[in-house]
């Protein structure tokens, strides 16, 4: 019995800290967050009681004049634009863990590092180096210009072309790595037997190989995914202002304090978009058979 | 020959791959030597822009806030989360798994609302209580806020990868609390502890977002000092700025691959 409680009391010790910190400093401030959705936008964009759905309507785009689609477009953009560079990602993701696990174990770690490595430089660097590449007058514009696809005094930046670049850029080794951690357990046996069975390189990838590598890919898109739907820095540097997310659409509402309900209504948007994602994505994932969970 | 093609197309395929990876980190330090501010034309070698940085002291103040703020949160994060995690796999057969939910929570949930929810909640406590007024005290907690669950994880997953026998050996050898954390937990978590104290680091020194959003007016870091340089179209020594960046990165990188290395790890 005094070992239990010695027990609880020790739980309770480790645990207390860790757990104090997430509650009093990220559900307390988002539970704060969604019940400002609920006021009114008061003087100066702060939230005021009474308590009313009106910013849920200016969100859904009912204005003073009438009703305008301007946010639902954000709305669809988001997905689409995380959805088209999780697809992108999963392109260059699939050959390069391929590469990786193909190579000899002394050289594997310094490969995965160097796809790692230009991940831990700032979100803000790295777009400011897409920038400079990007930017009219430099030899990658030019390039575009010349073949036809931009417009000269364009550029490639800034423009939703940039931002895809960017989205991509950011996430890719959120795919490597897992879809390499797959790779790296393929039991070859089975590839082999489809080989012997005279399957094409499409079905040998197919029947042996993509099935193996569904957990990892899983678990890579849900790690790509759901942040991309909520990128803010990448949208907001390398958009101008042409392919605002709906994390844009929020934050400018709080940063020029125009409307901190109007706000809060688009996080809880996002949140529940960023929920049904989770949901879709680990359904998805059962469905087609993948045996590990992921990640919830 | 038809693997042979396959295994030629992968290797054209890496080196394009890092090609991509690279070329933007490359241009930021390529033009940090510009002779003249552009981007798009190479004037000649020169440091004009580092002499620039190091004379400008809202820079140096940044920088120091940058590493202060990575520095303080990290060590409060591998504390508090290391406790975290070491409590959850001795409790592992308890009902913690809404805990554990808990601990995912800052990692799934959107970079832009977590900022914004947190920048709110200190802005109305230091309303009402006149505590958490937005500075680096806040942007500290913010960070270990976000830190804790990485550090949690990853000592977890060490201590889960461990011989469950051997803490049934050091109970049995009638270690006292203090010295179980001294003779066994820290040599058996070192290189956890060390790697999970390397990634709150580079957590705290990527994010943009959360610490844009809790800073206060005397607390810019590097990464806000360059958002507001582009945003006001002044950029000449971002570049530097940037490359310095950059650069530690890459001595944070060769760190952890020698710590890797050790046979121990």
């Amino acid at each position: 019995m005094s070992s239990l409680r010695r027990d609880t009391r020790f739980l309770l010790a480790t645990t207390a800290p860790g757990v104090f910190f997430i509650v009093v400093f990220l559900v307390l401030p988002s539970a704060y967050l969604v019940a400002m959705a609920f006021l009114s936008n008061g003087a100066y964009g702060l939230p005021t009681p009474p308590l009313s759905l009106q910013s849920f309507r200016e969100l859904a785009g009912f204005g003073f004049l009438g009703w305008s689609p301007g946010n639902l477009y954000t709305l669809i953009r988001s997905v689409w634009q995380s959805l088209l560079a999780t697809a992108i990602v999963i392109l260059i993701a699939y050959p390069a863990a391929y590469t990786i696990s193909r190579q000899p174990a002394r050289w594997r770690p310094l490969m995965l590092l160097a796809i790692v490595v230009p991940s831990w430089t700032n979100q803000v660097i790295r777009s400011v180096g897409w920038m400079n590449i990007l930017a009219p007058g430099t030899p990658v514009s030019d390039l575009a210009v010349w073949i036809g696809l931009t417009e000269p005094q364009m550029g490639l930046f800034p423009s939703q072309f940039a931002v895809i670049v960017g989205l991509v850029y950011n996430f890719l080794p959120f795919m490597v790595l897992p879809l390499y951690a797959a790779f790296e357990r393929l039991d070859t046996e089975q590839v082999e037997a489809a080989r012997d069975l005279f399957a094409s390189p499409v079905g040998v990838f197919r029947h042996a190989v993509f099935p193996q590598t569904l957990p990892g890919l899983m678990a890579g898109t849900v790690l790509v995914a759901i942040p991309a739907f909520g990128m803010y820095v990448v949208t907001e540097l390398l958009g101008g202002g042409k392919a605002t997310m709906i994390g844009n659409l929020v934050a400018r509402q709080f940063v020029q304090a125009s409307n901190w309900p109007l706000g809060a209504a688009g996080a809880i948007i996002m949140i529940v978009v960023t929920l049904i994602g989770l949901k879709v994505l680990r359904d998805l994932g059962r469905r087609l058979g993948g045996d590990r969970e992921v990640l919830l | 020959m038809k693997g042979g093609a396959l295994h030629h197309g992968l290797r054209v395929f890496w080196y394009l791959l890092l090609v991509f990876l690279y070329a933007p980190l490359a241009v930021v330090v390529f033009f940090s030597f510009n002779a003249i501010n552009s981007s798009a034309r190479f004037a000649g070698f020169s440091l004009t822009w580092y002499e620039q940085l190091f004379s400008n002291d809202e820079i140096i103040a940044a920088l120091l806030n940058t590493v202060f703020l990575a520095l303080t949160s990290s060590l409060i994060a591998i504390v508090i989360g290391g406790m975290l995690g070491y409590g959850f796999y001795r409790y592992r057969l308890r009902r913690l798994s809404w805990l554990i939910w808990l601990i995912y929570l800052p990692m799934v949930m959107p970079d832009i609302i977590f900022g914004i929810a947190e920048m709110i909640f200190f802005i109305a406590i230091d309303r009402s209580l006149g505590i958490l007024a937005p500075g680096l005290g806040t942007m500290i907690i913010a960070h270990v806020t976000f830190q804790v669950p990485f550090v949690a994880l990853l000592v977890n997953a060490r201590l889960l990868a461990l011989d469950p026998q051997l803490f049934e050996a050091v109970q049995d050898l009638y270690a006292s609390p203090w010295q179980r954390v001294r003779f066994f937990l820290l040599p058996v978590l070192g290189p956890a502890i060390v790697s999970s104290f390397l990634l709150a680091l580079t957590l705290s020194i990527d994010d943009f977002v959360i610490s844009f959003f809790t800073a206060g007016p005397e607390s810019t870091t590097l990464p806000i000092y360059i958002w507001s340089a582009i945003k006001k179209g002044v950029t000449p020594e971002v570049n530097a700025i940037a490359t310095i960046m950059i650069g530690s990165v890459f001595v944070v990188a060769l760190i952890s691959l020698f710590v890797q290395r050790r046979p121990s790890a």
